[in-house]
Formats: structure tokens, sequence, C-alpha cells
């Protein structure tokens, strides 16, 4: 009776686990055949034998090296920016002394957070347009790094706030000016909250679909999301090849995860829960 | 002397930059999406002020009511079927000692990922011919269903693909909550002779109401943008059946015949109904915030 009062909770997590793999495991499988008929023939089984060619099929038809490039740096670079430009505006308004503008400013750039992303997205549009920038890169890292400012500055600044004035004095003492005193004082000591919110920002502009398909057109500047849509869309019938490329989309993703699942969990809730 | 952290100049380097961005990219299009709202722009240089006819026009088609239907589907799917199972999973692997980390680390995955490709990977999946769905119900003699063509089934289908995108987030954002409560009143409950079940009801849950009610905000919020898994897996189709707000303005504004003013006013339309639920939630349940 006890092992069973102990077991029962795990028979049913493990279920849900089961749920959460069970696509990945099939996907992965179904890579790994021959043809439709294999797939279809035997669903849930192992291959019959390891027919590697999807991934070197894949590799060269699908530009997933492209995709996934793409995606990396516009989501790091957009990430950092965002980080950067959220930090010296948090300084500014948290540790700096102008309490009355900064109050304003403060609630004027949370108002953003009102705003659900797909409200902008015409308007965003039509302004990449006249900006002259449809189709270039510049039309998703704007809107990207302007798109997570506002949650950004609410952490940052919330976690600014909690640093002890004493060590910002000694500073001003030994004559730091309030350039130095920003990134050799204050930026070192909101490093953690720096790292969480890069995280959330990364993982954002990383998944991020909509703009990123009607903002780009040109293959070679699609990111991954959209340009797995569309290998899904000319592969329709190789089954097998279309899941090499979801294996291909999601592997890195998951290696990832999987050294800084700590940080990105505690990120992605804090970022979640504040918001 | 001046004070180094009164100086304006710095002040004012350190804060342009974001401001300039910030009002770019959501207060100008905000007002501009108010403005063009009412004219029927459609990307030409000549434009028409037409005052409420793109609202008239859109709470006019039924498509559109029907996308609003399916939202509201969304909500309540999550907050009526996923908020119980994420409290309940929640609970069950805050009480587990062994393997809780295996547990967390794995229900959270699907949340990393690009929803688009997940939306790629389930329709695989539910695929009629060859997907595990199908066969594993062949097994009991069902007919092959057209999980994502057929009219009665498409929206279930996702529904549930979007349940399995998200509810381990949640789960996790309530898992962190109730590890955080202080373990001393659990203990005495305990010793006081309460089951599990009991401590769980009558003392975890009302102690982490204040995270439930933000996953209840964020699931509505989620619900009423829903909109990437709609494109990736049906566009809208079939008939409609799985059309939301989103993907309707996305379809009318830029399809064939692009219509922005006919596209802002619908994004406008999102915003307040965003704004409303909101404002009802918060006024109703949310104030239990003493």
């Amino acid at each position: 009776m006890k092992i069973l009062k102990k077991a029962s909770p795990h028979v049913l997590l493990l279920i849900y686990v089961a749920i959460i793999l069970f696509p990945f495991v099939f996907v992965l499988f179904s890579s790994l055949k021959e043809s439709n008929l294999e797939i279809a023939e035997n669903p849930f089984g192992f291959p019959t034998s390891l027919y590697f060619q999807n991934y070197v099929d894949a590799w060269v038809k699908a530009k997933i090296n492209v995709y996934f490039f793409n995606s990396a740096y516009l989501a790091t670079t957009s990430a950092l920016t965002g980080v950067l430009l959220s930090a010296a505006t948090a300084y500014a308004l948290v540790r700096m002394r102008y309490m009355k503008v900064s109050k304003i400013i403060y609630q004027f750039v949370l108002i953003g957070m009102l705003i659900p992303g797909n409200v902008l997205f015409i308007a965003q549009y039509l302004l990449v347009m006249k900006m002259g920038i449809l189709n270039t890169h510049w039309a998703l890292f704007l809107p990207y790094t302007a798109g997570a400012l506002p949650v950004s500055v609410l952490l940052i600044a919330a976690f600014m706030r909690s640093i002890p004035n004493e060590l910002e004095e000694a500073a001003v003492v030994d004559g730091l000016g309030s350039f130095k005193l920003f990134y050799k004082i204050i930026l070192p000591l909101t490093l953690p909250a720096l790292v969480t919110v890069f995280i959330v920002n990364f993982l954002g502009s990383w998944n991020e679909y909509l703009l990123a398909n009607f903002f780009i057109s040109k293959d070679a500047l699609k990111t991954l999301p959209t340009g797995m849509v569309g290998f899904r869309d000319s592969f329709q019938t190789n089954y097998a090849l279309i899941c090499t490329g979801i294996v291909f989309s999601v592997t890195p993703v998951l290696i990832l995860y999987a050294f800084l699942q700590e940080k990105i969990i505690e990120g992605v809730s804090a970022g979640a829960v504040k918001g | 002397m001046k004070h180094p952290l009164r100086n304006p100049f710095v002040y004012i380097v350190m804060i342009i930059p974001t401001l300039i961005l910030y009002s770019l990219f959501f207060i100008y299009p905000m007002l501009t999406s108010s403005y063009y709202a009412f004219t029927d722009w459609n990307g030409l240089d000549v434009y028409k002020f037409i005052g409420f006819d793109n609202f008239i026009k859109v709470f006019s088609d039924s498509d559109f009511i029907a996308a609003i239907k399916n939202n509201m589907y969304f909500i309540l799917f999550s907050v009526g079927l996923q908020v119980p199972l994420i409290i309940f999973f929640a609970l069950l692997i805050a009480n587990v000692k062994r393997f809780q980390r295996l547990y967390k680390t794995t229900v959270f995955i699907p949340s990393i990922l690009s929803t688009s490709v997940i939306g790629i990977l389930w329709g695989f999946v539910l695929h009629p011919n060859i997907g595990p769905v199908n066969s594993f119900l062949g097994i009991f003699g069902i007919e092959p269903i057209f999980w994502l063509a057929d009219e009665k089934w498409a929206l279930p289908a996702i529904l549930v693909v979007n349940a399995w995108q998200w509810v381990g987030f949640y789960i996790v954002l309530v898992l962190a909550a109730i590890l955080a409560l202080p373990k001393e009143m659990n203990e005495a409950a305990e010793i006081d002779g309460a089951t599990g079940l009991q401590r769980a009801w009558y003392l975890t849950v009302p102690l982490i109401k204040p995270i439930i009610s933000v996953v209840v905000m964020l699931s509505i919020a989620g619900a009423m943008r829903v909109v990437d898994i709609v494109l990736v897996m049906t566009n809208g189709g079939p008939v409609g059946s799985t059309e939301v707000m989103a993907s309707y303005l996305v379809n009318e504004a830029m399809g064939v015949n692009p219509s922005y003013g006919l596209g802002t006013a619908i994004s406008l339309i999102i915003f307040a109904f965003a704004l409303v639920l909101t404002a009802i939630y918060q006024l109703t349940f949310g104030k239990t915030k003493e």
C-alpha cells in the first residue's frame, strides 16, 4: 500500500513526460526511415536500417544552416542590444537623481507592456516599409529589440533598486564619473538580472514567426521558424525529409537547453511572472 | 562640484536611444493604427477617411464573429481545462523527491521551441495516413480521422497542441511558487494528521493564489494573441473553422488585396478585447492581493 502511494505520482508524471517526448521520438525515428511507406507501415517502430541519406539531402536542399545562422545572430544581437539599452535606461532612471522626470519616463515605457505584440503588426509593417528596410534584417532587428524594452527595463530597474547605495558612494569618493560608475560598478552587480533578461529576449526573437514571415521574403535572409515552414511546404510529400528538417531545427535548441536549463527556466519564469 | 549622479548629459545619453526606439516601434504604430483604422487605405497613396465603416464591416462579417468565438474557446480551454491540470501536476512534482529535476526539465521543453516548428511537428503526428495518432486509433478499428482537414476536429486538435506547448511552462511557474512556500506549515499540518490531498487543497492552493491568478491572466492574454500555431497548422481553415482574430487580421490585411485600414481596425478591436478581459478579470478575481 505504501509503495503504491509512493509510486502513483511517478506513474502519472511519467505518462505526462511520455506525452511530451513521444512526438520527438516519432520524428527522430521517421527521419531515419527510407520512405513514406516505411513510416506508414511501421509508425511506432525503430527504423529497419538507419537511412542517414535524409540528413545529407535535407542539409543540401533545406538551407537550414542559413536559416539557423540568421536566427542565431539576429536573436543574439537584438537581445544584446536590448539588454544594454535597458540597462543604461534603468541605471539613469533608478540610480541617477532626477526622480520626477524618471518616474514619468518609467511609466511611459511601461505602457508598452499593455499593448500585445500582434496589435502593432500592421502598423509596424507600414513603418518598416516607409523606412525602406523591408526585406532586410533591420526590419526584424529593430522591432525585436524595441519589443523587449518595456519588460527588460522593468526587470533590470527592479534589480538595480535593490543595490545598496554604499558601494556607489565609495566609488564616487574615489572619483568615478557617471559613465564609469555605470559600467564598472552597477553593470557587474546587475549581471544576474542581465543574463536573465538576455535569455528571455533571445528566446523571444529566436522563436518569432509572424514578423519574420511577412517582413522578410528573401530566402537567404529567412529565420528558422519561417524557413522551416517553407521547407515543409516544398517537400510536403517527403515525410522523412520533413522530419529530418525538424530534427535539424530542434536539436540546437535542445542542446542549448541541456546546458542552460536552470538559467533558462529561471529567466523565463522571472520574465513571465513580473511581466 | 557636480555630483556624478546628477549629470544631465549622461542622463540623456542613457535614456534617449531607448526612448527613440520605443516610441518608434510602440507609440508611433499605436497612434498610426488609431488613425488608419478609420481609413480605407490599401497601401496606395490616396486614401479616404471613412469613419467607422471598417468596424461595421468587420462586425457584420460572420467569419470574424466565428473567429471571436474561437478565441473564446481558446480562453475556455486554457482556463477551464489547462489551469486545473497545471495546478495538479505542479503539486505532484512538488511532492516527489526523486526525479523532481527530471520532470521539471522535461515538461518545460515544448515552451522553448518555436511555435511554428511545433506546428509542423504535430501536423506530422496528426497526419491522416502516416501519423501515429491515427495508426494508434486504427488498432481499435477506428477509421483515419483527418484531424486538421475536418471542420469538426481541426480546432480541438489545435487546442490540444497549444496546450501541449504551454502547460509545462505554467507548471514550472506554479512549481516555483510552491517550492518557495515555507515548509513548516506543511509539516505542522502533517503532524495534525492532514492527508496529502487535504494539505494541497486547504494549504498550498490558497497560498499560491497570486501565482494562479498570474497564470490565468497570462493564459487569457495568450489566448487573445494566439496566431502562429493557427497559421502554420491550418491557416484558419478548413472553411474558417480554426480562424482566430489575429489570423483573420493577417489574412485580411496581408492577402492578395491588402487592406491596411481594415487590418488596423481589427488590431484595435483585438487590443480592446484584451483590455476589457484583463479589466474584468482584475475586478472580479484578480483583487485577492491582500
